[in-house]
């Protein structure tokens, strides 16, 4: 089990990594990350069925300007981990699903200020960047560029290993203790959390001509599904 | 003294991989700049300590756009230097030229980036990753980078050939095309994955006039959280809602 957190936090400060401070090529997105996750901690599938519910879910708050949008990354390594968990040979019930998508929400809010945490550390190294520049020494860019992406990747790693540990515990401790009935009221909830997903698909993409393209697909996806669901 | 020798852009165009490595709130992107820079301008004023300090500081100054397109501005603010270098411009032209085009630059790389091929590239990988989740995650990296990479490579190399290669870089590439597009594409694609949940949904309940009741209620969903976020709204807050009637259920 060790080994597997520390596999977890290795790759998961390279997630992190992608998210800010390098490359920005999409290897922190939460459909990457709780597959990840959820390979590591016994089971690929549940950890992507998770990912995928969650990719959706915070697309709309972009990282525009000095704004930091929730932490889908770290919702992601709570989901794939609590998600590989909890499934049983079966898979993962809808319950316990609904309930580990709605429990990584706090997730990613603390996620956000951890991240806005490090990006004011940043601010002083930058400020003493500039000084010693001033004075002469050019190194001092590339040791404070450094330091930053060091900086962003040990809170990656920090906060991947709270993340993963939360969600190992959640599924081991806390959902086992929910009765069947809690399990299926859970489960009520469940469609509404892609529905959220697709709303904010929509609202980005949303222009005159979008709009209702979007329904009329929406529809046309339901009459074929009910058409051949009659059919047969 | 000749042009940027190959080895040089090629160092930047590796570092500019990093230019948010040193985020923060009052530069924002400046040490990554200035970063990525770095060789080029050592090899400008190699020799000229001073010169080279001054040169730099130019670069720790307020910098913030977009990421991907961030590389354009660093090519053709590499040509510029090449100028101020062998005294053919003034230097506060560099400053100048950034502060212009960081601002356009960045809203045209948030609206195609962030808002139109993210969301076409997340919403096909997670419907795909219900046929296999390897082939969901192949479809949203490959989606994304394809464009991504492309864009950033031959903006460096536009910009490279100065302000007006920028321009024309700008000018072909053709972003309020492509956005265009690529938000049709995420509608259609986000319209198709609430279609598959609600029928989902609907196979619940028998008959079929609750299961288009239910799809309808599926659909309306869908328009209550578009105009949740049109009223400023996030989705964290209808999450935390949603946490919170969860915990409601648990708590009886």
């Amino acid at each position: 089990m060790v080994g597997s957190f520390l596999l977890a936090a290795a790759l998961g400060g390279v997630c992190y990594l992608d998210r800010t401070a390098a490359f920005q090529m999409m290897l922190h997105r939460p459909l990457v990350v709780a597959s990840i996750m959820g390979a590591i901690f016994g089971n690929f599938a549940a950890g992507a069925q998770v990912g995928a519910v969650l990719e959706l879910l915070y697309i709309a708050r972009l990282p525009v300007g000095a704004s930091v949008p929730p932490d889908d990354t770290g919702a992601a390594v709570f989901g794939g981990a609590a998600a590989a968990a909890a499934s049983s040979s079966i898979g993962l019930d809808m319950g316990s699903f609904a309930s580990i998508l709605l429990l990584s929400v706090p997730c990613a809010e603390f996620g956000k200020y951890a991240d806005r945490f490090v990006r004011r550390i940043n601010g002083r190294i930058a400020h003493l960047t500039v000084e010693q520049v001033e004075r002469g020494d050019t190194l001092a860019v590339e040791h404070a560029l450094m330091a930053g992406a060091i900086l962003f990747a040990v809170f990656g790693m920090a906060l991947t290993l709270l993340f993963s540990g939360l969600g190992i515990s959640a599924a081991r401790f806390l959902l086992p203790r929910f009765g069947p009935e809690s399990h299926l009221q859970f489960a009520a909830l469940l469609p509404a959390l892609p529905l959220l997903g697709a709303a904010s698909v929509f609202s980005c993409s949303r222009t005159d001509r979008t709009a209702p393209v979007f329904y009329l697909t929406m529809g046309c996806v339901f009459a074929v599904t009910f058409f051949f669901r009659w059919v047969a | 003294m000749g042009g940027i020798p190959l080895r040089v852009r090629r160092k930047v165009w590796f570092r500019q991989f990093l230019l948010q490595g040193c985020w923060n709130y009052e530069g924002m992107q400046n040490v990554g700049f200035a970063y990525s820079i770095l060789p080029a301008l050592r090899d400008r004023y190699g020799g000229r300590p001073e010169e080279l300090s001054r040169a730099l500081k130019r670069h720790l100054e307020f910098f913030n756009t977009h990421p991907a397109m961030a590389a354009v501005i660093l090519g053709a603010v590499i040509r510029l230097e090449e100028r101020v270098a062998a005294g053919e411009e003034d230097p506060r032209a560099v400053g100048t030229f950034k502060v212009g085009l960081m601002g356009s630059l960045g809203a045209i790389g948030d609206s195609y980036f962030w808002g139109a091929l993210k969301p076409m590239a997340s919403v096909a990988g997670a419907i795909l990753a219900f046929v296999h989740p390897l082939l969901g995650i192949a479809t949203l990296l490959l989606l994304y980078n394809s464009s991504h990479l492309v864009l950033r490579f031959r903006g460096y190399t536009a910009g490279i050939g100065g302000e007006e290669g920028a321009v024309r870089f700008l000018k072909s590439a053709g972003f309020t095309a492509r956005t265009e597009d690529r938000k049709m594409i995420a509608a259609i694609l986000g319209g198709a994955y609430a279609g598959v949940v609600g029928s989902h949904a609907a196979l619940l309940f028998g008959g079929a006039w609750l299961e288009l009741g239910v799809f309808l209620v599926a659909a309306l969903t869908v328009h209550l959280f578009t105009v949740f976020f049109r009223k400023a709204v996030s989705p964290s807050e209808v999450l935390l809602l949603l946490l919170l009637i969860g915990t409601l259920i648990l708590w009886q």
